[in-house]
């Protein structure tokens, strides 16, 4: 996979956005969650087994970096690239503010579902309402910041595959 | 029909990569902290760190303006209170010096050595946990500074200490490679720290609970609590329980006390003096080698 490097390099990027930057600056105490945002966005554009694959990736990497539990983001993510790749195909509307709402939602329900995976293993020690809040909060936020972030990651997305059209 | 067979090859893929992940979420959760999962846990941060280093760098101006925005208000009179305050301390630190000076002479008199006394390391934080569920900071010491798993972390606490306390609990280091660590706070919930009401001396235990106040668990329904009573860290040992932090730390104050008429506790909600959101510098206690 000749794209490796460059999906590689957004998860890395997300990581280190989120963990130097974002915490500093939140919306009503919640930080975004890059990492699904960025796997929403590349299931978008290129379907649901490479959101899958970047879903999983990126959730491993956000995994090793907490303290418990891990393999709980990579879990949600693998399923949510891969829901949002095939939801894709469905959804026709050539709306611009479709990335904006599928990423909002995305990000809900992914953080919904981290939650309660994470209460099964008996490890979600900061409440239900703090769950819901913040889901509400990250899945708005990541929707304001997709306008920012969809460019970039469609670049990623489609670079590779124009200069395979022209065969360089 | 190749649109079928992807979408089952898609499917194959999914179901492998789900239970990869369902296979880590069960060794994690079965192996615990010191497991085999922790060494990629501390290699991931060993990657990450000089980058996030590197960010904070540039990006710590931007977010305090930020939060400078947000305490636009206090700001000023911020301002006035410092200037006064620096006037005060410089004749302290006058005086401080002059009793350094005869402290040392009098100590080398003595033949006391500091050897036991904890020594600590001053770190800038450079990063803060990945999620929206931990309460964590990445600082950019490690062990190569001495730096090690259970260590406790303390700041300049906001607010007055009295005499024979020091700075503002943070927290204790859960993770360390040679070049940075990274430290739970006293509001994650899962966070618990033994501590003592200045005033009555009651002891209790207080868990975080993320971005609220902390609560205070544990104190007896008769025990006098009074708003405001400053709370810091206990030493205790029960069997081979021993306290983490050193005591005489100052956690927080009492914010709020509902009393339950039926209930054999208090709910005491305990206020840190640590603001979490703009921290920027800590100092790690490294516990010296103690030298016969």
């Amino acid at each position: 996979m000749r794209r490796a490097i460059p999906f590689a390099v957004a998860i890395f990027t997300a990581l280190l956005l989120q963990t130097a930057v974002f915490p500093k600056v939140t919306l009503a105490g919640a930080k975004p969650e890059l990492m699904y945002m960025v796997v929403i966005i590349i299931a978008m554009l290129d379907g649901p087994s490479v959101g899958a694959v970047i879903g999983f990736s990126g959730g491993m990497a956000q995994d090793f970096l907490q303290n418990a539990p891990k393999g709980v983001t990579a879990l949600t993510l693998t399923l949510l690239g891969y829901t949002v790749g095939l939801a894709r195909t469905y959804i026709v509307t050539p709306s611009p503010l479709l990335p904006m709402m599928l990423v909002g939602l995305g990000t809900f329900a992914g953080l919904l579902f981290y939650g309660v995976v994470s209460a099964l293993i008996g490890q979600l020690s900061t409440g239900w309402l703090y769950l819901f809040r913040v889901a509400f909060f990250s899945g708005i936020y990541n929707g304001l910041l997709t306008p920012v972030f969809y460019p970039l990651l469609k670049r990623i997305s489609e670079g590779d595959r124009s200069r395979s059209l022209f065969g360089r | 029909m190749p649109s079928r067979q992807r979408a089952r090859s898609t499917r194959l893929l999914v179901a492998t990569l789900v239970s990869i992940s369902l296979v880590v979420i069960t060794v994690d959760y079965r192996s615990g902290p010191t497991g085999p999962l922790e060494a990629f846990g501390r290699l991931s941060l060993a990657v990450m760190s000089p980058f996030q280093k590197g960010v904070s760098k540039i990006t710590n101006p931007v977010g305090d303006f930020f939060s400078g925005l947000a305490h636009l208000p206090t700001v000023e009179a911020d301002n006035a209170r410092l200037s006064s305050e620096l006037d005060a301390t410089q004749s302290q630190i006058i005086k401080a010096t002059t009793d350094q000076g005869r402290l040392a002479t009098l100590e080398e008199l003595l033949g006391i050595k500091a050897a036991l006394a904890p020594d600590t390391v001053g770190a800038v934080v450079i990063g803060s946990s990945v999620s929206n569920f931990e309460w964590t900071v990445t600082i950019d010491k490690g062990s190569s500074a001495g730096v090690a798993v259970g260590a406790p972390v303390v700041a300049s606490p906001g607010t007055e200490a009295p005499p024979g306390f020091t700075g503002g609990l943070v927290g204790h280091v859960v993770r360390t490679t040679p070049y940075a660590s990274d430290v739970q706070l006293i509001i994650d919930p899962d966070s618990l720290v033994a501590g003592r009401l200045f005033t009555s001396g009651e002891t209790g235990l207080i868990q975080g609970q993320g971005d609220k106040d902390m609560q205070m668990k544990l104190v007896a329904a008769s025990a006098p609590v009074r708003l405001d009573d400053l709370v810091s860290t206990v030493a205790f040992q029960a069997g081979d329980l021993q306290s983490r932090y050193p005591p005489g730390i100052v956690i927080g104050k009492v914010s709020h006390i509902l009393q339950d008429a039926g209930s054999p506790d208090k709910y005491v909600q305990v206020r840190p003096t640590v603001d979490f959101s703009s921290l920027e510098f800590v100092l790690v206690v490294v516990h010296q080698a103690v030298t016969p």
